[in-house]
């Protein structure tokens, strides 16, 4: 720091001291200060550099403010598009999670609905058992009393055959000549008899 | 075998017993041979047997009636038979029975007994029936043991049935 102030002192003592033109030699002009050039290529230098910041200001600004306009629009729109877009994924986080929701309450219900299905298939089925085993209780009721009945029948359809077996063998064998004459005998008279 | 056949044979019978004057004889002969015939199963057949030939059907009718029939119901018999209406010749008899009745405006009365009657039995039977039915009538007597005991008798669509083998059927089905 001390080195510096140092430096612009002198600079400034010699500013002071020469007071005037830089000398013209076979070198040229010759300015005996570091740092300023002559007064002459100062004026000039200034001129142009302010020449060409006019220019500059004048033909470049409006396109580099164009430009960042632009650009400032275009990130604009970027960050409009990424709102919309992040809105729009909020949304569809929402609808999900919504239809999520859905899909929760829809198992629920769904297994809410097999339970009551499976329930009332079991009580269909306890039921429908219960009937067939009733019916079937029935049937073999009334197949043993049918049995019963038909075992019955053909008892006395088997005494009724020995019988008439019998009846005639013993009828056969008591109808002797005698009872042949007296049957016949018997036929005249009543048929002689009657008109 | 047609009605017609049949009674074109029963009068071609009737017409040869009439010519020869044999009618009540072979009539009465012919309708015991018919009976016979129906209850006899296996002569049945062998008359009936297309297989046989005719001369030994024929054969058979003279061994079986040859002296206890006259020569007119032999032949009679044996030419129905060759002539392959052995089938039909119980009905072609009937109505040949019936013909000769009606010849004698007398009605026919089929009588089955287990045992015979004798002929004071088969008068007064007759009687009895006709006495019955109000017809004049020419009793034929058929013995058949299936009646076991007892008399049925048929006049025409008359049936008078008071055998042991229809009160035996009574009595199977009531039981």
């Amino acid at each position: 720091m001390s080195i510096l102030a140092t430096a612009l002192v002198g600079v400034g003592e010699v500013v002071v001291r020469e007071g005037g033109h830089a000398p013209f030699d076979d070198k040229g002009y010759t300015t005996k200060n570091p740092i300023l050039p002559p007064t002459g290529e100062l004026l000039i230098g200034s001129a142009a550099s302010l020449i060409v910041f006019g220019l500059l200001y004048k033909y470049m600004w409006p396109v580099i403010r164009q430009f960042f306009r632009d650009r400032t629009s275009r990130v604009q729109t970027e960050l409009d598009d990424s709102a919309a877009a992040k809105a729009a994924a909020e949304q569809e986080a929402e609808r999900i999670r919504a239809a999520k929701g859905d899909i929760d309450a829809e198992r629920s219900r769904l297994y809410a609905e097999a339970d009551a299905q499976a329930e009332a298939l079991l009580v269909e089925g306890r039921a429908r058992i219960d009937a067939e085993m009733d019916e079937l209780e029935r049937r073999a009721d009334a197949e043993i009393v049918a049995a019963a009945g038909r075992s019955g029948e053909e008892l006395a359809a088997e005494i009724s055959r020995f019988s008439s077996r019998a009846i005639e063998r013993v009828v056969a064998a008591t109808l002797d000549d005698a009872a042949q004459q007296d049957l016949i005998e018997n036929f005249i008279a009543r048929v002689g008899a009657s008109r | 075998m047609s009605d017609e056949r049949i009674q074109g044979y029963a009068r071609g019978l009737f017409e040869v017993a009439r010519a020869e004057g044999t009618l009540d004889e072979v009539e009465d002969e012919l309708f015991r041979f018919a009976r016979s015939y129906e209850s006899n199963d296996s002569l049945r057949q062998a008359m009936t047997d297309e297989q046989v030939p005719a001369d030994r059907r024929q054969a058979i009718v003279e061994d079986l009636l040859g002296g206890r029939a006259t020569p007119t119901t032999v032949q009679l018999v044996s030419m129905v038979v060759g002539s392959g209406r052995g089938r039909d010749l119980p009905a072609i008899i009937d109505e040949l029975v019936q013909r000769a009745a009606s010849a004698k405006d007398l009605d026919v009365a089929e009588v089955r007994t287990a045992v015979p009657l004798t002929g004071d039995q088969q008068d007064r039977l007759k009687a009895a029936l006709e006495n019955a039915t109000g017809k004049r009538l020419t009793l034929k007597a058929v013995v058949d043991p299936s009646v076991v005991g007892g008399v049925v008798a048929t006049v025409g669509d008359t049936v008078i049935d008071d055998t042991v083998r229809t009160r035996i059927e009574q009595l199977k089905s009531r039981l």
